[in-house]
């Protein structure tokens, strides 16, 4: 039994220590401008990753997150505002922050799709820029309340996902794959050739503004200049801790359960009770609602959405981000986003390369590590409980 | 006498051949029945008609006084029959826990609210099906309920068909269908492991059992009486001591001469 | 409607069918055999098309004139290289893979196909950009009536015809082709009754992407023009086609090619606004098509026992 408690208790410091260093490289990461500069500090991160991976301090890490997930995420919401505080003028920066933040939360929707019930979704970025286009479309010609048009986002792409996913319902996961393929390549298409939603050119979307306080207005705040990127970012992240905490409850309970259950064996699970239909259907609209928030969002952030941007390609990066991060594992998640998004806009090298290197690094993961870099755990409904 | 379980000139075909033929087959609420055949001769397939993994190309079944011959799995389960299956099947990388606990699906509370919000409850329904889970496992192997949260993944074959009798038993199913239990075990493990399964049984009395098996030293020592398929046919019926010698049966394994 | 433009939709439809059903055959070859979707079969088709282009362009600036030997110089070396590529798709990336959960495989094949597109997005010389696709076939047409029949066409069509009856001989007739229906219904079997497994898989990918480079210089040939995204279309196309057809059917290959293209001619006539929609057209008939008929319209192989 003492051994049990020894396992359950796994220090904080670890995790702590992890997430200071973090923030302070990104922060340099960021700020670093030289090409040279940005290579050396890349390079530095691999070659710090493997030499913790050999020493096992990996693994402490990985441990101390697992059980002191709480404290450890209100800390990682702390480290976010200081990386915002540090760049509170610098529009550049913080607009990819808040890419991130918001890419995060359409990946984590399409782990509950892909990595909880095993739905295949190969469409993940046209239901982002379904989202995104409510945004414009209700913005320019309607005068909906702007959170309001984010749930309407989120409603919209979870419909048109059903409309898409009931018919093939019942098959093997292979006709979901083509049906989210379809749709991704039609849907594309469809928005260019249609004036109505702006064609190829796409349209503008109106800034957000809550109660009057408009966010595309830079503010201060005493004598200091804030970006007003700044506004966006505080949204983001309440969207992406209630997202992260989402996933989490969802994984910890007997929903989450029966998805992997599903996903891992549906003929037994079926034999057991599960209504497989029902559940797909669950995960698969709880993700697409999540993706379609996010991408309404998206669309005031950018101030305008284009066909260009919610491509095949685009959708492949997203189940990139999900393969290369660890399947089922949110902190991978953000991990991963943070490199797939960051990476090819420091290093502006390799920006032309980058589908092409994420599709070899996710090949090399599923001949090499198929469990990504964060493999999930097993499911402890409440970490720190004892028996 | 009321039947718990009735198959009536049940029919399955694939293709060409046809696994289950004109199939009659009744079990008595609370005992314990052995079918048994040679390969090929359908006991797997009746299993999963029952179970509605296959739909009937003929026949019926009844079970509690219901028509269960077109229902689906999950119904079946509903219905109150649970199994194990030949290949085992438990989700390797899940833990003990969550294995059993996909057997327990209909007790649980799936609601969206509950799992989500109302944390608190949630928490207590955990707590009682872990105290529940718990106790059933130690009657099978008091070692393995210390270690709950393990993934079932490397555990030894003994121990996973320990566990997916579990999951088969925690929602105290009315009938339970045992598919080749002893496959993959020694003589001893599989005498432990029938021993446990009685035991189950006999805290809890209102359960019958229907076991496919090939080792006849299991059939003998557990059932009451058994029914032996050839073809998809029933080919005769009693208890073991009686079917052993029975001429049609010898043929049916051995050949003619 | 004239009669003429009539058998122009025809034809152009036979043409489409023709290489759907090229490369719908290719999906059903590699699910019969192994039982998975190679998601990278159609950007094959678009690496097969750009090595017959790139070996006429060398070709010709070595001086070679002969159009005749052009296209079969095209021929040759693509469908042979298009085929060692299958094979060493099968071989290192397919096969070391069975083990792991069928997924697994379609996301290798789909992260693969994606390779193979960036590769020649970014590495062919303007990649990013239609390539003019040389017409190489005669250009006269035989006058019916109201209606021009292209001899190209004719040709082509002609061709495409005899690869399938002779993948159907090859099938039916040879020991090769036993071995290969053998593997496809029961692999433990075949293996036991002294099949190469291997060997089979192998061969099998290597025809399935000769025919996809096929399709693909077909395609060239029909439209004068290439591009790297051509592949991930027609494989989407090929892959639904072989999908409603039945997977592991050669029949309902050509099925489900000839189905397609029917229903996309029957979105043009009708929708005459944007071809876009001609597309969404055939892909929701399609999809509720498999919807009534998960399992194909021709029995799709049943692989998982209980």
């Amino acid at each position: 039994m003492s051994e049990v408690m020894q396992k359950l208790r796994a220090p904080l410091l670890p995790g702590v220590v992890a997430l200071a260093l973090s923030t302070a490289y990104l922060i340099a990461l960021l700020a670093a401008e030289k090409q040279p500069l940005i290579i050396g500090l890349l390079a530095f991160a691999v070659a710090a990753v493997l030499a913790a991976h050999y020493l096992g301090w990996l693994n402490l890490v990985s441990r101390s997150f697992a059980d002191r997930e709480d404290v450890l995420g209100v800390y990682a919401i702390l480290a976010a505002c200081v990386v915002a505080a540090f760049f509170h003028d610098n529009h550049f920066v913080l607009l990819l922050f808040v890419t991130v933040l918001l890419y995060t939360v359409a990946t984590l929707g399409l782990n509950i799709q892909f990595g909880y019930a095993g739905v295949l979704n190969f469409a993940g970025a046209s239901f982002f820029g379904i989202g995104a286009y409510t945004s414009a479309v209700l913005s320019t010609y309607t005068a909906v309340p702007h959170l309001l048009v984010l749930l309407i986002g989120g409603m919209l792409a979870a419909l048109i996902g059903s409309l898409l996913l009931l018919p093939v319902l019942r098959t093997r996961g292979h006709y979901a794959a083509l049906v989210t393929i379809a749709f991704a390549l039609l849907l594309k298409t469809f928005l260019e050739v249609n004036d109505v939603l702006g064609g190829p050119q796409g349209m503008q979307v109106k800034g957000m503004s809550i109660l009057g306080w408009s966010f595309n207005d830079n503010f201060e705040i005493g004598k200091i200049e804030m970006s007003f990127y700044l506004n966006y970012f505080v949204v983001s992240m309440l969207l992406l801790t209630g997202t992260f905490v989402l996933v989490r409850r969802l994984e910890r309970s007997w929903i989450g359960l029966n998805l992997d259950a599903l996903r891992l064996d549906e003929i037994a699970a079926s034999c057991f009770g599960l209504d497989i239909a029902r559940w797909k259907i669950t995960a698969f609209l709880l993700g697409n609602f999540l993706i379609g928030i996010a991408g309404a969002l998206f669309g005031m952030v950018g101030g305008f959405v284009a066909p260009n941007n919610y491509t095949f390609a685009d959708s492949l990066i997203m189940v990139s981000i999900l393969l290369l991060g660890g399947i089922g594992n949110p902190w991978g998640l953000v991990v991963a986003t943070f490199i797939v998004v960051v990476v090819p806009e420091k290093l502006q090298t390799i920006q032309e390369y980058r589908i092409l290197l994420y599709a070899l690094m996710v090949i090399m993961m599923l001949l090499f590590r198929p469990e990504g870099l964060l493999p999930r755990p097993v499911r402890r409904y409440y970490p720190r409980w004892q028996a | 006498m009321t039947y718990l379980l009735e198959a009536r000139g049940l029919t399955r075909k694939f293709g060409g051949v046809v696994a289950l033929d004109n199939l009659d087959l009744a079990v008595v609420p609370n005992e314990i029945i052995g079918l048994i055949g040679p390969n090929g001769s359908g006991k797997t397939t009746f299993f999963n008609v029952v179970t509605g993994i296959y739909g009937a190309h003929g026949g019926s079944i009844t079970f509690d006084g219901a028509d269960i011959t077109r229902a689906s799995s999950p119904a079946v389960y509903h219905a109150g029959i649970s199994r194990t299956f030949q290949r085992s099947r438990l989700s390797l990388p899940l833990s003990i826990f969550d294995n059993i606990m996909i057997g327990n699906h209909k007790r649980l509370n799936q609601g969206l609210w509950f799992n989500l919000i109302r944390r608190g409850e949630f928490k207590r329904e955990f707590e009682a099906n872990y105290g529940a889970a718990r106790t059933l496992v130690e009657v099978f192997e008091p070692q393995l309920a210390e270690r709950m949260f393990e993934p079932v993944g490397g555990l030894p074959m003994i121990d996973r068909r320990r566990i997916e009798i579990c999951r088969a038993l925690i929602n105290q199913p009315k009938l339970l269908l045992l598919d080749e239990p002893s496959a993959g075990m020694t003589h001893d493990e599989t005498k432990e492991l029938m021993d446990d399964i009685l035991q189950v049984r006999d805290l809890n009395r209102n359960l019958t059992i229907i076991v496919v098996e090939h080792e006849m030293g299991v059939i003998e020592r557990i059932t009451e009486r058994c029914v032996v398929l050839n073809f998809g046919r029933k080919i005769a019926e009693g208890p073991y001591r009686q079917v052993a010698v029975d001429r049609q049966v010898q043929e049916a394994y051995l050949g003619v001469e | 409607m004239d009669v003429g433009l009539l058998a122009q939709y025809v034809m152009n439809g036979l043409m489409l069918g023709m290489m759907y059903t090229l490369v719908a055959i290719g999906f059903t070859l590699f699910f019969g055999v192994l039982d998975i979707i190679k998601f990278s079969h159609g950007d094959v088709l678009t690496v097969g098309a750009f090595t017959a282009l790139a070996t006429y362009i060398g070709l010709r600036s070595a001086g070679v004139g002969s159009t005749p030997l052009l296209l079969l110089a095209m021929l040759v070396v693509a469908i042979l290289a298009m085929a060692a590529l299958g094979m060493l798709i099968a071989r290192y990336l397919v096969m070391p893979m069975r083990s792991a959960p069928a997924l697994n495989t379609l996301l290798i094949t789909l992260m693969l196909g994606t390779v193979l597109r960036e590769l020649v997005r970014l590495f062919y010389p303007q990649g990013a950009n239609p390539k003019p696709f040389p017409a190489l076939l005669p250009t006269a047409s035989i006058n019916l009536g109201q209606f021009n029949l292209r001899l190209d066409n004719a040709l082509m069509l002609a061709a495409g015809g005899l690869a399938i009856v002779g993948l159907q001989l090859l099938l039916n007739r040879t020991k090769l082709g036993l071995a290969i229906r053998a593997v496809a219904q029961d692999e433990e079997t075949a293996r036991t009754m002294g099949v190469n497994f291997t060997a089979v898989v192998l061969i099998t990918f290597a025809i399935g992407s000769a025919l996809a480079a096929y399709a693909g210089i077909m395609n060239g040939l029909y439209y004068n023009e290439i591009n790297f995204g051509m592949g991930l279309y027609l494989g989407v196309i090929g892959f639904a086609a072989a999908i409603i057809g039945g997977l592991g059917s050669i029949y309902g290959a050509i099925l489900g090619g000839f189905l397609f293209a029917a229903l996309q001619t029957i979105g043009t006539v009708a929708l005459p606004f944007a071809s876009a929609y001609k597309d969404v057209f055939a892909f929701t008939v399609v999809i509720a098509l498999i919807a009534w008929r998960p399992t194909g319209l021709i029995q799709e192989k049943i692989s998982e026992r209980v």
